[in-house]
C-alpha cells in the first residue's frame, strides 16, 4: 500500500455477499466515491481484500431533507449543515472483480466476502494499474445482473487508462476495446457504443 | 472461433519472438488456417513466404508455405456493420478483436526433434499451434548446402542471403519442364540450369535453340550482353552446331561445326510432325509412307523434281494407287524444302554420329537455329529429326552396355522450346519426344521443355515432368496443367498467379524438397566467376602477368 491509510481509508461495509459489497461513508470527498472507481475491502481477517467496482451512489432522504428541499429560502449555513452534518451516510455499491491475496491479484470472485464494518480504502492508482493490466475482470463485470453493465465497463477503463502514462493510455484502450470485442462481438450495436464511450 | 485470452499477455512485451498467429483449423489436404496475432502486421505478409509452426504435443517443426491471406470477423455482421471511416479508434479495436487477419499455410515438410533432414509431411500440427516466419536458418536447413551436384538457383522470397540449392541429379533424373509467360525470365533460368549441369558433368545437353539464346553471345531488349554456354565453357564442353551459317558468322559466334541434312535422310516419320503446319491431309499423310516406297531414298528429291522422276511418278498415278490431285498437293507442299538452306541434296554427312559422339563423350551441343528459328516447321523438323535418331543411338547403346558390349551412354537431357507444338495431345501419343517422355530415363534420355503455353501439352507427359520451374502464368488452363499431377499443388495457385513479371519462379517437384518460391539467380559477371569462367581480359592479364614473372 503505497497510500497514506488515513487518506485512502473511504468507509466502511454495511452489507455484503460474495459478488460484492456496500459501504458507507459520512461525508464524500469531491473526488470518491466515484462510479466505475476500484476499492478495496479487506476480508478473511486481514488475509485477503476483496476488489470491488464502485457501480452505485446513493443517498437516503429523511424528514429534515424532504423539508429543507421544500423550503423557502434555506440560508447557505442551513443547506451546508443538511448536507454535511447530518448523521445520514453516503452509501456506494460496488461489485466484486477480484480479491487481492499472498501478495498477487486473483480474478475470480472472492473466497469469502468482507464482514461487516471492515475498512474500505480506495485503490491508489499504482494498485489500479497492477490490477488492470489484465483484462481478465471485464467477464465479471459483463455478467452482473441488474447493473448498467455497459456504462461501468466503460467508467472502469477509463478509470484504468487514467492510472497510466498518457503515451500508453491509447493502446491500453485498444486493448480493452479488443478483450471486450471478444466478450460481446455477437452484439454489435452494443460494441459500437462501448467502444464509442471507450474513446480516448 | 476459440482463442487463447492470455497471449497478449505472454506474448505482450516481446513482439519480435511473438507468432504470426495460431493454427485454428484445416487438413493435410487442404492445409492450415492460420488466425493472425493483431499485433502482426497482415500488410507485411506474402504469399510464397516460408513459415515454421511449432507442434504442440511433440517437439516437431513443420515447414509450410504462405499460400493465401485473407480477412476475416468473428460476426458476419461486421462487414454490414463497419466502423465509422473517421473512427480510427473503433477501426484499430475491431482489428484483432472481431475482426482478424487470417492466412492460409500449405505445409510442405516436417522435422522430428532430434533429426536433421526435414522429412515430407504426414500429419499437421495440433490446434493452437504458434506459427513463426521461418529464419533463413529455417530455410537453409531445408535446401541444404551447394555442392557438386546441388546447384544455387536463386534466393527465396525476402531472404537474399539465403540459397535455394537445387538438385541437379535429380533434376536430369526425370524430364524437367520450365514454363512461364513470354519474357518472364525462362531462357536465362534454362541457361542457368544448364550452366550447373553442365559444370556438374552430371548430363550432356542437346539444346535446340531457337532464338539464339544459349550458345553464343546473348543481347536483351536494353541492349545489354550476356555470355552464352560456349563462352561459360570455353574449354570444349560445349559445341554450337549451326544451321545458319551466315547468320551466325554476322552475329559473330563460334561454332563448331553446320549442320546439312540430305533429303535422302529424310523420312517420313520426319515429314508426319509436320503435317499440320504444311497443311499435309491425313490422305496425304498417309501416302507419303507409299512414295517413300515406290521412289525410294531419293522421294524428296523426285517429288521436288531435283531428279529426273516424271516418268515414275506417272506410273504412280496410272497405276491407280494415289490420285493426282494427292501427289500434286504433296508436291506443293513440300516446296518448303526448297526453302530450307540446311537441307541439301543427296545423302549429307555425318552429322548425326558426330553430334552423337559429342553428346557421348559429355559435351553439349546447342543447335543454332539463326533465322531459321522464326520458321517453326523447321525447327520442328530438325528437332525430331535428329532427336529420333540421337535416341536411336542411345537405346543401342544401352542395350549393347546391358550386355556388357559397351559402357553406358552418357546421361542426356535434350531441350526443346515451344515444346506443346511437340507434345500437344494429338501428336504426343506418336512422337519421339512422347516417348522420351514416358519411357522416364530407361536409356539416359530426358527432356528439358520450354514452354510458355503448358496447358498445350499432352496431361499424361505432364505428369511425368518430375521438376516445374515456372515463372509467372496468368492463363487459368495453363495455371492448371502446371500442378496437375502433383498431389496438394493446387493450394500453390495464389502462389503462382502472383509472382513477379520477371526473374522469380515457383519450383516444386523432384529436384526440391519442398515448393520454392525464387528470386532467380543474376545472369552476370558474378555468375560468371562463380562457375569459374575467367574472361579473356582477365586471361589476357593472366597470360601477361605469367610473362612478368618469367622474365
Ligand atoms: N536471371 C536473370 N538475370 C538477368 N536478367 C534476367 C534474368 N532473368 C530474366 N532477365 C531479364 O528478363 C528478360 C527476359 O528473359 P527471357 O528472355 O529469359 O524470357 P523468356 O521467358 O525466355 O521470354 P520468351 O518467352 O519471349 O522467350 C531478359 O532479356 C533479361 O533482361
Ligand atoms: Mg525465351
Amino acid at each position: 500500500m503505497g497510500m497514506d491509510e488515513q487518506e485512502a481509508l473511504i468507509g466502511r461495509v454495511t452489507r455484503c455477499s460474495t459478488r460484492g459489497f456496500v459501504g458507507a461513508v459520512h461525508i464524500p470527498k469531491p473526488e470518491v466515491p466515484t462510479f466505475g472507481d476500484f476499492c478495496l475491502a479487506e476480508a478473511q481477517e486481514g488475509r485477503s481484500r476483496v476488489i470491488g467496482v464502485i457501480y452505485d451512489i446513493s443517498i437516503q432522504d429523511d424528514e429534515l431533507a424532504r423539508q429543507m428541499a421544500i423550503a423557502k429560502d434555506p440560508t447557505r449555513e442551513q443547506l451546508a449543515d443538511t448536507q454535511r452534518a447530518r448523521l445520514v451516510p453516503v452509501e456506494y455499491a460496488a461489485l466484486a472483480v477480484g480479491y487481492h491475496k499472498d501478495g498477487a491479484y486473483h480474478y475470480t470472485l472472492p473466497p469469502q466476502p468482507p464482514l461487516t464494518m471492515a475498512t474500505i480504502h480506495a485503490m491508489s492508482a499504482q494498485e489500479v494499474r497492477d490490477f488492470t493490466e489484465r483484462l481478465d475482470f471485464l467477464p465479471l463485470i459483463l455478467g452482473a445482473p441488474q447493473i448498467p453493465v455497459d456504462d461501468l465497463l466503460a467508467a472502469a477503463l477509463r478509470t484504468a487508462a487514467a492510472t497510466r502514462p498518457e503515451e500508453v493510455r491509447r493502446p491500453y484502450l485498444v486493448r480493452a476495446g479488443r478483450a471486450c470485442a471478444r466478450l460481446l462481438g455477437r452484439d454489435l450495436p452494443r460494441l459500437e457504443n462501448l467502444i464509442h464511450s471507450l474513446q480516448p | 472461433m476459440s482463442e487463447t485470452p492470455e497471449l497478449d499477455d505472454v506474448f505482450g512485451t516481446k513482439p519480435q519472438e511473438a507468432p504470426l498467429g495460431l493454427v485454428v483449423e484445416g487438413s493435410l489436404s487442404s492445409g492450415l488456417t492460420v488466425k493472425l496475432d493483431p499485433r502482426f502486421a497482415m500488410e507485411k505478409l506474402a504469399v510464397g513466404r516460408y513459415v515454421v509452426i511449432r507442434g504442440q504435443q511433440t517437439g516437431r517443426r513443420f515447414f509450410g508455405i504462405i499460400t493465401d491471406v485473407a480477412l476475416g470477423a468473428t460476426n458476419p455482421d461486421l462487414a454490414r456493420r463497419p466502423p465509422q471511416p473517421e473512427d480510427r479508434f473503433a477501426a484499430e479495436v475491431y482489428r484483432g478483436g472481431v475482426a482478424y487477419g487470417i492466412m492460409h499455410v500449405s505445409p510442405m515438410l516436417m522435422l522430428d526433434e532430434e533429426e536433421e533432414e526435414p522429412r515430407p509431411v504426414k500429419t499437421i500440427p495440433s490446434h493452437f499451434s504458434p506459427v513463426h516466419e521461418a529464419t533463413p536458418a529455417d530455410v537453409e536447413r531445408v535446401f541444404g548446402a551447394e555442392d557438386a551436384t546441388h546447384f544455387h538457383v536463386g534466393a527465396p522470397l525476402d531472404m537474399e542471403h539465403v540459397q535455394v540449392n537445387l538438385d541437379l541429379a535429380r533434376f536430369v533424373e526425370r524430364s524437367s519442364g520450365i514454363f512461364g509467360k513470354s519474357g518472364t525470365g525462362k531462357s536465362f533460368i534454362t541457361r542457368t540450369l544448364l550452366a550447373g549441369i553442365i559444370k556438374a558433368g552430371l548430363a550432356s545437353a542437346l539444346i535446340f535453340d531457337m532464338h539464339n539464346d544459349y550458345g553464343w553471345t546473348v543481347r536483351d531488349e536494353g541492349g545489354r550482353e550476356y555470355k552464352g554456354l560456349r563462352q561459360l565453357f570455353p574449354d570444349g564442353r560445349v559445341s554450337v552446331v549451326t544451321l545458319d551459317e551466315e547468320t551466325s558468322r554476322a552475329r559473330n559466334s563460334k561454332y563448331d561445326r553446320v549442320l546439312r541434312i540430305g533429303y535422302q535422310e529424310i523420312e517420313p516419320e520426319d515429314v508426319e510432325m509436320l503435317a499440320a503446319l504444311l497443311g499435309l491431309s491425313d490422305v496425304q499423310t498417309g501416302a507419303l509412307y507409299y512414295l517413300r516406297r515406290q521412289l525410294g531414298a531419293s522421294w524428296i528429291a523426285k517429288l521436288l523434281e531435283l531428279e529426273e522422276a516424271e516418268e515414275e511418278l506417272r506410273e504412280l498415278v496410272e497405276s491407280g494407287r494415289i490420285v493426282a490431285g494427292t501427289l500434286g498437293a504433296i508436291q506443293r507442299k513440300f516446296e518448303f524444302f526448297r526453302r530450307m538452306g540446311f537441307l541439301v541434296p543427296g545423302k549429307g554427312d555425318d552429322v548425326v554420329d558426330d553430334i552423337f559422339s559429342r553428346l557421348n563423350m559429355g559435351v553439349s551441343v546447342v543447335l543454332e537455329f539463326g533465322t531459321y528459328g522464326n520458321t517453326l516447321a523447321a525447327y520442328i523438323l530438325v528437332a525430331n529429326y535428329l532427336t529420333r535418331r540421337i535416341h536411336q543411338r542411345y537405346v543401342n547403346q544401352k542395350n549393347r552396355a546391358a550386355g556388357g558390349k559397351a559402357d553406358e551412354p552418357k546421361p542426356l537431357v535434350i531441350v526443346i522450346e515451344e515444346a506443346h507444338k511437340f507434345l500437344d495431345p494429338q501428336v504426343a501419343g506418336h512422337t519421339i519426344f512422347g516417348a522420351i517422355a514416358r519411357e522416364l530415363r530407361k536409356y539416359n534420355v530426358t527432356l528439358l521443355i520450354v514452354d510458355q503455353r503448358p496447358s498445350g501439352i499432352d496431361d499424361e507427359v505432364m505428369s511425368q515432368i518430375g521438376t516445374r520451374v515456372t515463372c509467372l502464368l496468368d492463363n487459368e488452363a495453363d495455371i492448371r496443367a502446371v500442378f496437375s499431377g502433383v498431389s496438394g499443388a493446387a493450394t500453390l495457385r495464389e502462389v503462382l498467379a502472383r509472382l513477379d513479371t520477371r526473374q522469380q519462379a515457383l519450383i516444386l517437384g523432384h529436384a526440391v524438397p519442398m515448393p520454392v518460391v525464387v528470386r532467380t539467380r543474376d545472369y552476370d559477371k558474378e555468375f560468371y566467376a562463380a562457375l569459374g569462367v575467367v574472361s579473356e581480359e582477365d586471361l589476357g592479364r593472366k597470360a601477361q602477368e605469367g610473362i612478368d614473372t618469367l622474365y
